[in-house]
């Protein structure tokens, strides 16, 4: 019925066919963008995330026939590393999003069900995570892991189960008290039971719909520490990366600002429909899901 | 009322500690070779010394429960180590930029809090009409443009193509005229300063270079303001005493003004604090793509080099200001919905 919903709704189709694309492309990798031949023979097990690189100038070169979106600083091929940067983007939104989005349910929804003291505690634990803003905490925790992909994706996970936890806090303690609960609880069932037959299956819902929203604000958070330096290794297929590239060629050369555009416009194009599908996707569902918005 | 405020700040100490728990559980991560430049006073000990003479010095050898002890008498002193990416003490990098970046937060939360209150406000009285469809595009690509992506498009726009906004805090005269001795520096935020030293030239020059650091700033969070204010004032155009107000035949004008919009800024308000937590993040990335010279652009270069002492003790500052920040907040929340005092 949501879908059904969604696709009625004109924006949010706009959206979900930007998102298709998308998902085609992260799937087609290998053939829309494939290892050259000549560098498959150097080395048959090359990693075909890395950008291949064609040249050692670092000044940018505009596109060509054979690089149809031009070369970025340091020779590495932009259109390789947008087509191979989508399967980054999903794989760093994906993990981050389930994992956090499980912890956060495990955490809010024992918490809740357990209630009391207990629950304060861990409220306020929660609190005390959430006081710091998300790009500094990924960058703390970042900096005394190391730099990497990987260690960006722990940093993230780390300060942003608790917002999940929040959510399905809230709804477990409403339906806590509710008559089938009881129910459940008076024919004396176990309460790791309760929780996941009864409890769960009436308040997951709408959390993890929140969680899959916060898939575009999770990518470009792993792409802004890209940018600043702490994400991807040198040549790794990762938007953020590539905008970093194109920063000190932003201002073109003299007598022509425009020189390097598409250091900056193809990475910045793919960054920002990939967050304005899962945006009107999102924009859709809220309205969808608050009866008030309707009429 | 007292009572509440009495309730929350008791309660400040206890999140304050897990603050600075937090930051020493990262902490923990590093190897006491590592935690060294944490703790040291001067450069000059380093030369002196060996690594393990000093770890054993400030008892980076020593259980956790005694580090954390020795560790918070320290920064309770405000020394928060020395940072090799700034070369000088964290506490006085974090003294020397915080006014820049308050300047910027400053410039960027007013236009934020009235653009974005007045367009969710248009918005919501066109409800469903174009105007209503046009400000919620404007909020999508708003909330979809990643602000280091939007911040170089400004850039490129606003300076590479028209040259009137440029990077930086200030041109090389007005930064020469400023560090000359004549020029009192009374809060660090330039625009304020040079109103008070009677510069309206350094003034202009200041404000100048605050325009594209503050539109890139303030535009992602417009379209947030926007679209919580609308909800909330479709909310509320529902509710009876609106329609007591129609009954009587006030103006609509005054419905909206008086009725509506004073009861749909309760949940704009309480946004206000992720609001403030959302400018501080934010201006990380702004004060990079705009070389603003504020603790942004330090934690930043600071990340860059694994300046791990810089970046901790700069986000225990920011940890503290949020708190207290949040605090502020929740009381002002207090005094204008009494609601939420009877909780």
């Amino acid at each position: 019925m949501i879908i059904k919903k969604l696709i009625r709704n004109r924006i949010s189709l706009i959206g979900l066919v930007i998102l298709l694309g998308f998902i085609l492309v992260a799937i087609l990798a290998p053939v829309l963008a494939p290892i050259p031949d000549e560098l498959l023979a150097l080395d048959p097990n090359r990693d075909p995330y890395r950008i291949p690189r064609y040249g050692f100038s670092s000044t940018p070169k505009p596109p060509s026939p054979e690089h149809p979106m031009g070369l970025t600083e340091g020779q590495l091929d932009i259109y390789h590393g947008i087509v191979w940067g989508t399967r980054t983007a999903f794989k760093v939104g994906l993990i981050v999003v389930s994992v956090s989005c499980a912890i956060g349910i495990v955490v809010g929804s024992v918490s809740a069900y357990i209630g009391g003291k207990f629950d304060e505690l861990v409220m306020r634990f929660v609190d005390i995570f959430m006081s710091f803003p998300f790009l500094i905490a990924a960058i703390v925790i970042t900096s005394v892991l190391g730099k990497g992909l990987g260690n960006v994706m722990i940093a993230m996970i780390l300060f942003r189960w608790t917002g999940y936890a929040r959510l399905i806090r809230g709804n477990v303690l409403q339906v806590k008290q509710d008559e089938y609960v009881m129910a459940a609880r008076a024919a004396g069932l176990s309460h790791i039971k309760i929780l996941l037959r009864h409890i769960l299956p009436n308040t997951i819902f709408p959390v993890i719909i929140q969680a899959s929203m916060n898939m575009g604000s999770i990518v470009v958070t792993a792409a802004s520490l890209s940018f600043l330096g702490l994400g991807a290794q040198e040549g790794y297929a990762d938007w953020g990366q590539m905008i970093s590239y194109a920063r000190n060629w932003i201002l073109g050369s003299p007598g022509n600002p425009l020189a390097y555009w598409y250091t900056v416009v193809y990475p910045g194009m793919a960054i920002v429909l990939f967050v304005l599908a899962w945006n009107l996707i999102g924009d859709a569902f809220r309205d969808i899901m608050d009866p008030k918005l309707q009429g | 009322m007292l009572t509440y405020i009495a309730r929350r700040l008791l309660f400040l100490p206890v999140v304050l500690i897990g603050v600075t728990l937090l930051i020493f559980l990262a902490m923990s991560f590093l190897t006491p070779a590592q935690l060294v430049s944490a703790y040291i006073k001067s450069p000059e000990e380093l030369k002196n010394q060996s690594i393990q003479e000093l770890v054993a010095k400030y008892g980076l050898d020593q259980p956790v429960w005694k580090r954390y002890f020795s560790w918070m008498r320290n920064v309770l002193k405000g020394d928060l180590g020395y940072s090799v990416s700034a070369n000088m003490y964290v506490s006085e990098a974090i003294a020397r930029r915080f006014p820049a970046t308050l300047e910027l937060a400053l410039f960027a939360v007013i236009p934020v809090v009235m653009g974005g209150i007045w367009l969710g406000t248009v918005s919501a009285k066109h409800h469903n009409r174009p105007l209503d469809h046009a400000s919620r595009i404007f909020a999508i690509v708003g909330w979809s443009l990643p602000d280091f992506v939007f911040g170089l498009i400004i850039l490129l726009v606003f300076y590479g193509l028209l040259r009137w906004f440029p990077p930086g805090r200030l041109s090389v005269w007005a930064d020469n005229v400023i560090l000359s001795g004549n020029f009192v520096q009374y809060t660090g935020m330039n625009t304020i300063d040079a109103l008070f030293n009677g510069r309206f030239d350094i003034f202009l020059d200041a404000l100048r270079h605050l325009v594209a650091p503050t539109i890139t700033l303030a535009y992602l969070w417009w379209a947030y303001i926007l679209r919580i204010t609308r909800s909330s004032m479709l909310d509320i155009f529902g509710k009876d005493y609106v329609r007591t107000a129609r009954a009587k035949g006030l103006m609509e004008k005054l419905v909206v003004k008086r009725h509506v919009r004073r009861n749909a800024l309760i949940p704009v308000a309480t946004v206000v604090g992720s609001m403030i937590l959302g400018l501080l993040g934010g201006v990380v990335i702004v004060e990079t793509v705009f070389d603003y010279k504020g603790i942004g652009l330090l934690i930043a270069k600071g990340a860059e080099r694994m300046d791990y002492t810089l970046i901790l003790g700069t986000s225990l500052f920011y940890g503290v200001l949020l708190v207290v920040t949040n605090l502020i907040v929740d009381i002002l929340y207090a005094v204008i919905d009494p609601r939420v005092r009877l909780e």
